[in-house]
């Protein structure tokens, strides 16, 4: 049975997500542990750079794949019934979806 | 030596029950299958379990050991807690005490096709094989199908019908690795949905308490990259 990703490409895309949100995170430590800023103005001048907003961005499309992918995982696991899978992982995508809009607003928000 | 172990007749009894013995150990008792077959010769011989070769080479004697899979006759009485609680492998419809059912487990070992696959004609001899391609087999060729990792593997508890598990997919890379098979794209194939190789999360059940100290892990892992790099 495959639904969305399945097998190799979903294993690559959970290994790729991880690997990339550790370095964002190692990077963020790093960035607010060395060099914080002092205002709430010097924050937002520093997430709407380009870069920033863009490594941002990566990160919770990252983040969005790699919790699709393990709760998908989990679907399959522990939701036995066939009928009850598509219904769920209906709930999951969307839930997912409306994530993904609502970060992608904020980043946006912040540019402006 | 306190014992508590599992039983279950499904002709005489309703559901399964665990029961206690007590064993005066004997100086000659070493590993703890003498001492099952002690409480069966002088206790109660309707206690049932299978054994052969008593020295971890059949692994008929798999059973889960205080819960851990492993072997009775290679499992030292030095060293484990007491009660020892005896459990047959898990996930697995019992048949009688510590005695399972291991048709799913044997049909996933079938399903990957565990034998040399060479459509190429037939030499006059054997296929040869140099020390070097020889050597690939090792940690591999060793299993001994006691289904101690496979039953200790909670992807297969969820999916035993549609996961390999790690028994299986050892023996799948072993097939994979060998020069002297030319069937290695389609057992890769073969392997390549959501359920018969990536069901694994890498959790290292199986090579923990592999009793022939064995890596699964490591050869699902392999067979992963294979299919990774010919992506």
């Amino acid at each position: 049975m495959r639904m969305g990703v399945s097998g190799l490409p979903a294993w690559l895309v959970q290994r790729a997500s991880a690997v990339y949100m550790l370095v964002f995170i190692v990077y963020l430590i790093a960035h607010f542990g060395f060099d914080p800023p002092d205002s709430f103005g010097s924050w937002r001048a520093w997430i709407a750079g380009p870069a920033v907003s863009l490594a941002t961005g990566v990160f919770f499309c990252a983040l969005l794949a790699h919790v699709w992918v393990g709760m998908r995982d989990v679907i399959l696991d522990y939701v036995r019934p066939m009928a009850a899978r598509p219904p769920a992982l209906a709930v999951l995508a969307a839930s997912l979806l409306i994530l993904g809009a609502w970060l992608a607003r904020i980043l946006l928000r912040s540019q402006g | 030596m306190r014992l508590s172990i599992f039983r279950y007749d499904p002709e005489r009894d309703a559901k399964p029950y665990m029961q206690a013995f007590e064993v005066t150990l004997q100086p000659t008792d070493r590993m703890l299958l003498d001492v099952i077959l002690r409480i069966k010769d002088e206790q109660d011989d309707s206690l049932t379990l299978r054994k052969s070769c008593w020295e971890g080479v059949c692994g008929s004697d798999a059973m889960n050991i205080n819960g851990r899979n492993g072997l009775a006759c290679v499992t030292p009485l030095q060293g484990l807690n007491q009660p020892v609680i005896l459990r047959p492998l898990p996930a697995m419809p019992v048949i009688r005490d510590l005695v399972v059912d291991m048709t799913q487990f044997f049909e996933q070992y079938h399903s990957i096709r565990p034998y040399v696959l060479n459509d190429e004609a037939a030499p006059q001899k054997e296929r040869l094989q140099s020390p070097e391609d020889r050597a690939k087999l090792d940690g591999l060729y060793e299993c001994i199908l006691c289904a101690c990792c496979t039953t200790q593997c909670p992807s297969f508890w969820w999916n035993p019908e549609r996961f390999v598990g790690p028994a299986g997919l050892l023996q799948a890379y072993r097939f994979i690795i060998d020069s002297r098979d030319t069937a290695r794209r389609e057992r890769l194939d073969d392997l390549n949905d959501a359920y018969r190789l990536f069901r694994c999360r890498t959790i290292m059940n199986c090579t923990e308490v592999c009793p022939r100290g064995l890596a699964p892990s490591r050869a699902i892992e392999k067979i992963r990259l294979m299919l990774a790099g010919r992506s």
